[in-house]
């Protein structure tokens, strides 16, 4: 084969697939949309990829989809839902929808406004926030160690405290009988996260809602980007999410407006997904609405 | 690690030169079909029905080319449908067949293929005939029905008046019943030989439409939303209300308006194909609306053998979604479904060669299917069921 100018033209005009460099159908390379345009929380993620150094960026970059992809919905038709409503109650706080800021570290790291800046997004999408440290706009503790120290936690908090960190039935069963306020279905934890071959969160929800039984709510957190992402949790016993990464992604890109898009796209989702499956509210879900799959 | 950053080094030039080809406009290259030979294949040239696609990729903008290829939010359900004939393997009796029969009836309406063209809007945005073409095309091609989108760029009775051949008509339901019964009223004056309710995509969103804001910028509708026609809806999740008011007692309203059959489109759970049964429903149409309606919906296939058992044979099941071969065709009629739907492929052969492109295209998928049913040795129909398939859905 010979190489004519064309020929490797055309190979040059490869490369950036090759590279995966363009993430955005359509976006010039370092343009920033307008956030108003993002269209989904991915995108948000592409901007903040854009934006933060690269091993700053590896630190929230995407989980894998492939544990929401063996998860298919049982759409039910004809349902009214002109009354559609989002909202759940969780320790007396009616929540907008179901979804909730999870707590991080040090959010300064992404973006100079920090904490303000996450708040300020939160409340602009009528969501609650969880801070790391302590205080936010969620009136909880979540508790994230060992039995001993939950035990401590709860005996020196008048807030609900919720012990984070489940994976397993019988440590769900153990934070009930310890009298826990709630628990966090969650693999975001020290040598946990890291662990390869840890199991998805949505995954393991449907024999730790079993061993709940609905004594006390269940929360989860991992992966959640979609507002399909969170029907699916609510179908297999959550009571709401936590979202973290995407907001990061908003947070880094545009500070508040950005935690408030992709807040308020999540919420969107939600809704039409809920309105697509016949739900027109969160007590119409049930285990019915989605099927699970082995592959 | 600040060193790192500044230093240019290989791999800094690499992704350096790297996003400099990215901006170029010679990527464009990469997304011209025909790249190697610039031109545009004859219709004669066409073999299979996924040839079309690329005929009407260069022939349309790209916003238009799309609208028609895209699904709704991540596409899942859009990749599932074709993944899911693969999940579903045949197994040919012995003994070939020469002529196989292929005529059935659906319906009271005669069909010498169990094909339909399955209801798509705005025809016009394809080809400057329209839907008028896409009729006269599908008549031509073995007298295939044709179902007339409630949201066809010329009324129906325009179209009607174009062809002879079968012709049934959609519906998208209005909260208003007057208006409803206008257009069933006029509808079936005009020759709509059955009348078919789309009830799935209450509120669907695509993120492909991403594609105009650099294709043509400011361009209208870009990344807009779609908003409700009646102003701002009253959820706070800025879901359109148009569509929010589905109720199954409406049906009961419908039939009585509706002298001919009367379907439900959308259908993608045994318990749903029973209420339809319980209101006097004459078939109940299994699809995901070509993966534009719920994401993460299950493909169609997966759901209808199901869907075929809970019916248990007191009403005909139509199936769409997915189809782009003859064999995937048999796969469907095989699982139960008594006809099938083609709703992408006529849009890409009525893009590519007009009336011409559209009869072309359904007479390969026609042509395909009984080839795959003289190579399954099934001589007629009746001869396909649920023995010639073995299946491994997930
Ligand atoms: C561009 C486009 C427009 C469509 N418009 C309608 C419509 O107006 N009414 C309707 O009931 N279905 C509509 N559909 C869905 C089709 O009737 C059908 O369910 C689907 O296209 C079948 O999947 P397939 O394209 O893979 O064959 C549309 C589909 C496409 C691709």
């Amino acid at each position: 084969m010979s190489i004519t100018r064309r020929n490797a033209a055309q190979w040059l005009a490869a490369l950036p697939g090759a590279c995966a460099a363009q993430q955005l159908i359509g976006e010039a390379p370092g343009r920033i949309t307008p956030v108003a345009e993002l269209v989904n929380s991915y995108e948000a993620e592409a901007m903040a990829g854009r934006v933060l150094h690269p091993e700053r960026f590896a630190e929230i970059a995407a989980g894998s989809r492939a544990p929401f992809d063996r998860i298919t919905f049982r759409p039910r038709l004809m349902a009214n839902s002109l009354d559609l409503d989002l909202s759940v109650e969780l320790f007396g706080v009616k929540l907008f929808a179901p979804i909730i800021a999870g707590p991080v570290a040090d959010l300064s790291r992404f973006h100079a406004g920090g904490e303000a800046e996450w708040l300020k997004g939160a409340e602009a999408a009528k969501t609650h926030a969880l801070l790391a440290a302590g205080g936010g706009t969620f009136p909880v503790a979540c508790y994230s160690g060992d039995w001993a120290g939950f035990d401590k936690v709860r005996a020196a908090s008048k807030a609900p405290v919720l012990m984070k960190g489940i994976l397993r039935a019988e440590d769900a069963k153990a934070a009930v009988e310890r009298g826990a306020s709630g628990i966090v279905v969650s693999n975001y934890r020290s040598g946990v996260a890291e662990l390869p071959g840890v199991a998805a969160t949505i995954s393991v929800l449907p024999a730790i809602a079993d061993a709940v039984g609905g004594r006390i709510p269940i929360l989860i957190d991992g992966g959640f980007a979609r507002g399909t992402d969170v029907l699916k949790a609510l179908a297999l016993g959550a009571r709401a999410v936590l979202v973290v990464r995407p907001l990061l992604w908003g947070l880094a890109a545009y500070g508040a407006p950005g935690v408030q898009q992709v807040l308020e796209l999540m919420q969107s989702e939600l809704a039409r997904a809920m309105v697509m499956s016949g739900k027109p509210n969160v007590a119409a879900i049930g285990r019915d609405t989605v099927r699970l799959h082995k592959r | 690690m600040l060193q790192y950053r500044y230093e240019l080094n290989r791999r800094r030039a690499l992704h350096a030169l790297a996003a400099f080809a990215a901006g170029s406009p010679l990527r464009a290259f990469q997304q011209d079909p025909f790249r190697d030979h610039s031109r545009i294949p004859a219709l004669t040239e066409m073999r299979t029905a996924l040839d079309f696609e690329a005929v009407a990729f260069v022939r349309l903008p790209r916003p238009v080319f799309d609208y028609t290829a895209y699904g709704s939010d991540s596409e899942f359900t859009l990749r599932r449908n074709r993944q899911a004939f693969d999940w579903v393997e045949l197994t040919p009796h012995a003994q070939p067949v020469r002529t196989p029969d292929t005529a059935a009836q659906l319906l009271g309406t005669k069909l010498n293929y169990p094909i339909l063209l399955s209801p798509t809007a705005g025809h016009l945005q394809l080809h400057p005939d329209g839907e008028p073409a896409t009729y006269a095309g599908a008549t031509a091609a073995a007298a295939t029905p044709m179902i007339v989108s409630n949201v066809s760029s010329v009324p129906f009775e325009k179209i009607a008046g174009a062809s002879r051949g079968p012709i049934w008509f959609q519906l998208y339901p209005r909260n208003d019943s007057e208006s409803n019964h206008e257009t069933l009223e006029r509808v079936q004056g005009a020759g709509a030989q059955a009348v078919v309710v789309t009830v799935d995509q209450q509120a669907s969103f695509f993120e492909r439409i991403l594609h105009s804001r650099h294709l043509n910028p400011g361009a209208p509708g870009g990344v807009r939303r779609r908003t409700s026609s009646r102003g701002a809806p009253r959820n706070p999740y800025r879901v359109p209300e148009d569509r929010l008011f589905y109720e199954w007692k409406l049906f009961d309203e419908w039939r009585k308006i509706v002298k001919v059959p009367l379907i439900v489109k959308g259908v993608l759970t045994p318990e749903d194909a029973k209420i339809c049964l319980e209101h006097g429903i004459d078939a109940v149409y299994v699809s995901n609306h070509g993966a534009r309606s719920l994401d993460y919906a299950p493909s169609s296939l997966e759901v209808l053998p199901d869907i075929v058992d809970a019916v248990g044979g007191r009403v005909p099941v139509i199936f769409d979604s997915g189809i782009r071969r003859g064999a995937d065709i048999l796969k469907a009629l095989a699982l139960g479904a008594s006809a099938v739907g083609l709703g992408r492929i006529a849009r890409w052969g009525l893009a590519a060669y007009g009336a011409e492109g559209v009869q072309r295209a359904l007479e390969i998928m026609q042509a395909e299917l009984k080839l795959a049913m003289m190579a399954a040795g099934c001589a007629s129909l009746k001869a396909v069921n649920r023995s010639l398939v073995r299946t491994d859905f997930p």
